[in-house]
Parts: C-alpha cells; structure tokens; sequence
C-alpha cells in the first residue's frame, strides 16, 4: 500500500520560494486595509445619518404643544410627498393650530367668517365654508392659483397656500365659491 | 516567529507540498495552497498563542488551504481503470472520506504520528488511529479485489 501511496503523489523536489510568501502575506494586507476603511466608513455613516436626521429635524419648527395631536390633518405635495402644511384642532379652544413648511407655525381662535392671509410662506385660512377655489395675484400681474382644502370635523376650516415657489411680491388673494363667485378678497 | 516559519517552510516543504497535493488532488494546486498557507500563517503569526506545536499549527492552515484549492478545483470523472497486469494502476481513494483520506496522507507522506495528526486536524489521537485503520481496511479489501 505504501508504494501505491508513492505512487499517487510522487515526492516533491526542489527548493521552494520564501520570498514568494512574503510577498504574497503582503499582497493580502491591502485589500484588508481598504476593507477596514470601508467598514469604517459605513460604520460611521450609520451613527452619523440618525443623528444628523435627528438634528436637522430638531432645527425645524413643530405643531405647537397646544394642537391635538390625534387629529392631525396634512396637505402634502403631490409628486414628491412633502408635507406642505398640518393643521389639528387646538385643545382647550374653539379655533386650530397650524405648521406651514416647517417654518411658520402658530395656533388661533375661530372667528366668525374670518378670513387670514400670511405672508411668507403665502398660507391663509377661511372660516366661510363657501370657499373652493382661490388665486394670488402679483404686483407684476402674474396670477398664481393656490391649493385650497377645506376640513370638517373639529376643525371646519377652510386652508390654502402655495404650493409652488413663492412669488415674492403679492398684491392680493382672492377666494371663491363653487360657482366662481368671490367670497373673499384679501389685499396687501 | 518570521524566521521559526520560514525555517519549518525550508526544511519541511516536500512533505507539505506532497500532502496538499494529495488533498487538493493536483500537484500545482497542491504547491500553490502550501504557498498561500504559509503566507496566511506569516500574516496571522501573532495570533498563534503558543498551545500546541508551531508546526501543528501550520499543518492545520495548509489542510485548510489544500481543501479549499480542492473545492475550487474543476471537478472531472477520474475512471478508476486496472494496468495491463491486472494490478491496480491507482489506489481507490474516493472510496475513502475526506478526513480518511487526509489522515492517510499525513501519516504516510509526512509521517506525522497520530498526535501530530490530532493537533493538526483538531481531533483526538483515537480518532485518528480509529479512521486510519478504517482507511487501511477500506484500501485493502479494494486492492485485494482489484488483484
């Protein structure tokens, strides 16, 4: 049997290469170090990214303490799903809170056919239940139409803004019914 | 520790190179894991915590190596064929396992005892005395039909 085993794997001659084994040990340590940096920097994009998202998020303006949060209401950007305003009732009050973009936020008393515009961001509210429809105008005659919902409930308010980018001079708003009758007209 | 491995690498290099063969199955291969085992055993030299034998040690990383050029080697039918004497032109070692026949080669092309086995293949020095007979038997028997 041992000589068949011989046989199988005949006995290896000659020197060997040592240097080839360094060499090769050294080429093997390169891509372990790129590994490790790559480890690293996905390790550290992990810890960054929620605390940077959580900072940001932080910097921004929220609903006020005073809104009821279990009946929030939202009007988002169609396409790309941004919220562009929230709205809840406010507790303790006859009247609502709003969050316009994150930037503007405020709470205020239900008036009896009030209607508010504000500017920046272009964002108005409306006790008349009669308004659909409504546009701003501005000082360069541009016409611009804005969103406008209406919400029932604790809330039965009547919301718009703009949706799209701010034309910086606005000379006024005006508001309209389903039949295209102006119910409102705010100027500046 | 560099100088100890490449001491063991120059003195003991033909058995190695002659055992990787035989478990890659391919004497280039066999040569390239020994190669490649040495180089993983000079990365990995401060690792090695001193339990044991250095020697063992590397005979554990170069079967590691002959095993894993084995796999990666194409797999062909090798036809176990008599010479034209009736004898057996190659021993039947794919009637034996793995572990059989990694045994068989340690002991016989390295002549490593059954402790030097064990610490190289991390099991108990029984174990290899017991596979070690159950590949002698096995062998045997197929030569004694082939003869």
């Amino acid at each position: 049997m041992e000589e068949l085993l011989d046989g199988h794997v005949p006995p290896f001659a000659g020197p060997g290469d040592w240097n080839d084994v360094l060499r090769r040990a050294a080429r093997h340590r390169r891509p372990r170090g790129r590994l490790l940096v790559v480890a690293a920097a996905a390790l550290a994009a992990l810890v960054v990214a929620p605390a940077l998202a959580v900072l940001l998020r932080d910097r921004g303006v929220h609903l006020p303490s005073g809104a009821d949060r279990s009946n929030v209401v939202a009007i988002m950007q169609p396409l790309t799903g941004r919220v562009l305003l929230e709205a809840a009732p406010w507790k303790g009050h006859d009247g609502f809170c709003y969050l316009v973009l994150r930037v503007r936020a405020g709470c205020v008393p239900r008036t009896a056919r009030g209607t508010v515009l504000l500017v920046p961001p272009l964002f108005g509210w409306s006790f008349d239940s009669r308004v659909r429809t409504g546009a701003a105008t501005t000082f360069a005659g541009k016409r611009v139409r804005l969103t406008v919902e209406h919400f029932d409930g604790k809330l039965d308010v009547t919301l718009f803004l703009i949706r799209d980018r701010l034309p910086r001079l606005i000379r006024e708003v005006v508001l309209r019914d389903a039949q295209g009758r102006v119910v409102a007209r705010v100027k500046r | 520790m560099l100088a100890e491995l490449e001491t063991l690498y120059r003195s003991r290099l033909p058995e190695f190179r002659r055992v990787a063969a035989g478990i890659a199955g391919d004497r280039e291969l066999g040569c390239d894991a020994v190669q490649e085992a040495f180089a993983s055993a000079v990365r990995k030299r401060r690792t090695f915590r001193g339990h044991g034998t250095l020697e063992a040690w590397v005979w554990r990383i170069v079967v590691n190596a002959a095993r894993d050029a084995r796999r990666r080697r194409p797999v062909l039918a090798e036809p176990y064929e008599a010479s034209p004497n009736g004898h057996a032109a190659l021993l039947p070692l794919d009637l034996l396992t793995e572990r059989q026949r990694e045994i068989v080669f340690l002991h016989y092309y390295a002549d490593l005892d059954y402790a030097a086995i064990a610490e190289a293949l991390a099991i108990s020095p029984g174990t290899v005395g017991a596979t070690l007979n159950a590949a002698r038997n096995t062998l045997r028997s197929a030569l004694e039909e082939v003869h």
